[in-house]
């Protein structure tokens, strides 16, 4: 097998992180090559070079042998190089034909688009890679998998022969997953070359010829799928062992600690987002909420911090009522680590200490003087240098912006704020999504933790494994209802799966 | 800190730079102008107390519109913030006959009240019915203008006056000079003092803050954001406000047509070349005030005329503005370029 794709020593700097350094790879004719490493290792970066949309700060890239410097997407794309992100970007309203089409329509005369050619043409490319998609379908009704397939499918139209995927499988159930792997294996047995960002293990090595393994802007080493295995893998991404089994010991949960009953919660357009919920988490439990991304997941949360106001129902932490309290007073009982950091869960521009302080500022009367009118800025200094050192974060001075620390360590900060508010009940939104595994490990390592002291624990998570890894009780959520209530030792992987795809209806 | 510093003088310099090419350009003598622009505005102790003087309503309304901005309210309403704290001031000024002890504090009071009863107009609609402020600040400048416009030329029309202003406010209300260096400047200064120490360290400062960078982060960690808005926007009318007291006490003694010139509109714009910092606006503030007042001595020993001022300003925003992204972004480039070049070595 020839190389197709040959990358020479690629460097990307963004001051201070070098996000490649100094990278050689090459990428075969008819091969599906994985590019594996935790978050921030620079494979998404590495792609982006190559498919330039980052300018790259040295180093060459080849294309059958040929030198070439894509300035923009588009000259990537006219060469044959093509990349489907992790957010999907389709025109909700428009049919699937229309998506693939657009910005590249045949035309008739006096600028009008040949509507039965362009049909005809997107229907042919979806038989001859038997994409299984109907080309009428509007994109806004169908299934994320689907959308995907979608956003392949314009690569497909377009003729590219090279298609980077950025970790398709992070938005879809594990159901889906088998069925995205026979289509991309048969894009490959048609002499296209498939790179697949990813950091799951047991899929790289289920899907890839070859693997490359990338760990903090180095190439360690590309390697045969066939003559590696995931302990090995997981080792060349962090450079030590890693743990897969649970360590969660079994444990009697004490009194209820969080009710929740009968929720329900109308989005905008009156659309009911959530549906009579009613849930239980106790004391020195870990509740697990599975389901696909968009399930009411986040309707959920939101309704318990008090982001939402719910239409119905009632939410309860230690027998108090909170359903109509405001924020501040739900805090005083509820921590709470949000799912996304930058927006939610901190102020990047502010400093670390500043970022530290919240919420505490409000409940703790240590942090003010003068009866709440000034902060105590040297106690909040040393309470910064309490959750470095509680929390193990590596930081420099704790006055220096929030976002020049890491992604782990951003999370580690917000993690130790609010495990310090002493709270009974601890609201866990994805904790762990867009860390590294080493932070990941440290992240479970905390929620347990608290488990063991007796505190209620209600986890969402996108990541079925997470959930088995560490939650007593995993419920599932499918279109705004709770499905299923499972103790996890009763409870599978497929069956969740499946609960979390069809709801309760077709599960059993 | 240091970058901001050097990007500000060195956008400066590029500003006068581009500005003494437009003077040849036009057949003046560049080197001679600025001369005669730093000699009326900074060198000697009159000149320099007439710039400090001239910056306190650019200061006060520019670090009204500061704090604004860094906390999230677009309070854009200075100019009728600081006519309605001016018509309080007069008002009191006219009607009160007290000690000049009690009576100066007093009406500085009152002028910041008058601030905040506008801007807290503006918070109450935003609060109640959900409206703007950015739209209802803008509005309530109108009519602020016009209110304070028919006030001065009918209820309170000074009869011994042909155009349109009240009479003298008591003597007690005027602002002495001390050493050559108005009264107004001691107010200003201990405005910028108190609005720095409220917003770094107070409480509710941290709050603002972080509301203006992450609001709903802000929200999530206790934060009573309708409660923090008003306060921003009461806070910094008052500052606006007391802007307005100032000019009529230090300077004509009574709400004449005119008053309050782009005082508001150039504390604004300095807001925004300080980037929303607390004490940029101070420093960018006194600089265009040095620009200012030195034009129209300029304009007596040169035949530039007094227009060059406003050509500088508008060059120094320009340059000033962009220039920090571009230095930014020109820095990143440079220092990726460097330990890209390193790895290959």
């Amino acid at each position: 097998m020839e190389d197709l794709v040959r990358l020479e020593s690629i460097v990307k700097v963004y001051p201070p992180v070098v996000a490649v350094d100094d990278v050689s790879v090459s990428f075969r004719r008819g091969e599906i090559h994985a590019v594996v490493g935790e978050n921030g290792a620079g494979k998404s970066t590495l792609m982006k070079v190559l498919y330039g949309l980052v300018p790259r700060d040295a180093g060459r890239i080849f294309l059958e042998g040929e030198p070439v410097n894509f300035r923009g997407p588009e000259e990537a794309i006219a060469r044959g190089i093509g990349m489907v992100h992790q957010e999907i970007l389709l025109v909700r309203e428009y049919t699937v034909w229309q998506n693939v089409v657009l910005g590249r329509e045949p035309m008739r005369a006096l600028g009008r688009m040949d509507e039965a050619e362009a049909r005809r043409l997107v229907g042919e490319k979806i038989r001859e890679f038997q994409l299984n998609l109907d080309p009428d379908a509007v994109v806004g009704d169908i299934s994320v998998a689907a959308r995907q397939k979608v956003e392949i499918l314009k690569l497909l139209y377009r003729n590219v022969s090279v298609l980077i995927l950025d970790e398709p499988t992070a938005v879809l159930a594990p159901q889906e997953v088998p069925q995205l792997f026979a289509e991309l294996a048969r894009l490959r047995d048609n002499g296209r070359t498939v790179i697949f960002i990813s950091h799951r293990l047991d899929e790289v090595l289920a899907l890839s010829d070859r693997i490359t393994v990338m760990r903090r802007g180095r190439k360690i080493d590309t390697v045969q799928a066939a003559a590696t295995g995931k302990e090995e893998l997981a080792r060349m991404m962090v450079g030590r062992e890693v743990v897969f089994s649970s360590r969660r010991t079994p444990r009697t949960p004490g009194v209820v600690v969080c009710e929740i009953d009968n929720l329900s919660v109308r989005g905008a357009g009156g659309r009911e987002r959530l549906t009579g919920v009613t849930l239980r988490v106790r004391a020195g439990e870990i509740v697990g909420v599975a389901g696909v991304e968009g399930n009411g997941q986040l309707e959920l949360v939101e309704a318990i911090i008090g982001l939402g106001k719910p239409e119905s129902g009632s939410i309860r932490v230690q027998g108090r009522d909170l359903t109509d309290e405001p924020i501040l007073e739900r805090r005083r009982l509820i921590s709470f680590v949000p799912q996304d950091r930058g927006r939610m869960g901190a102020s990047l521009g502010a400093s670390i200490v500043e970022n530290a302080i919240m919420t505490h500022h409000r409940l703790d009367s240590r942090f003010t003087r003068l009866a709440g009118l000034l902060l105590d800025l040297p106690f909040a200094r040393r309470f910064a240098q309490r959750v470095r050192e509680e929390f193990s974060v590596s930081m420099s001075s704790e006055r220096d912006p929030f976002r020049s620390l890491s992604g782990g360590n951003q999370q580690k900060v917000i993690l130790g704020r609010e495990l310090l508010l002493d709270c009974p009940f601890v609201l866990l939104d994805q904790p762990t999504r867009g860390l590294d595994v080493g932070s990941i490990e440290y992240v479970h390592q905390q929620v347990l933790g608290i488990r063991d002291e007796n505190r209620a624990v209600l986890l969402v998570s996108a990541d079925l494994e997470e959930l088995f890894l560490i939650a007593d009780r995993i419920v599932v959520m499918h279109r705004g209802e709770l499905v299923a209530d499972l103790p996890v030792e009763q409870a599978t992987m497929e069956q969740v799966g499946s609960l979390m795809l069809e709801g309760r209806a077709r599960a059993s | 800190m240091t970058r901001k510093i050097l990007t500000g003088i060195a956008g400066i310099l590029v500003a006068l730079l581009i500005g003494a090419l437009i003077m040849l350009a036009e057949g003046y003598r560049p080197l001679a102008t600025y001369a005669a622009l730093f000699q009326f505005s900074l060198f000697g102790l009159s000149p320099l107390a007439t710039t400090l003087k001239n910056s306190v309503p650019l200061i006060l309304t520019g670090l009204s519109a500061s704090i604004a901005f860094a906390s999230g309210p677009v309070n854009l309403g200075q100019p009728g913030q600081l006519a309605m704290g001016a018509l309080a001031a007069t008002l009191g000024g006219l009607f009160l006959h007290l000690p000049a002890g009690l009576e100066i504090p007093l009406l500085a009071l009152l002028a910041m009240a008058g601030g905040a009863l506008w801007s807290g107009l503006a918070a109450l609609l935003r609060i109640a019915f959900a409206m703007s402020e950015f739209i209802v600040t803008l509005m309530l400048n109108m009519i602020a203008d016009f209110f304070t416009a028919w006030i001065i030329a009918f209820p309170l029309l000074d009869p011994k006056a042909f155009s349109p202003m009240t009479r003298q406010i008591d003597r007690a209300g005027w602002l002495g000079e001390m050493g050559g260096f108005s009264g107004s400047v001691l107010f200003m200064a201990a405005a910028v003092a108190m609005s720095w120490f409220v917003f770094r360290r107070w409480r509710a400062g941290y709050e603002w803050r972080i509301s203006g960078q992450n609001s709903l982060f802000a929200r999530l960690g206790g934060c009573n954001i309708d409660r923090n808005f008003v306060s921003v926007m009461l806070f910094t009318g008052a500052l606006a406000g007391l802007a307005g007291g100032l000019v009529v006490m230090g300077g004509p003694h009574r709400f004449l047509k005119g008053l309050g010139a782009n005082y508001a509109w150039d504390g604004v714009m300095i807001a925004i070349v300080a980037g929303s910092g607390l004490i940029a606006t101070l420093l960018y503030g006194l600089f265009f005030s040095a620009i200012q007042t030195g034009s129209l001595g300029m304009e007596l020993i040169t035949d530039v005329p007094s227009e060059i001022a406003q050509v500088l300003q508008a060059v120094l925003v320009l340059v000033i503005v962009a220039g920090r992204e571009f230095v930014r972004t020109a820095l990143d480039r440079a220092e990726a370029r460097r330990q890209a070049r390193e790895r290959a070595a």
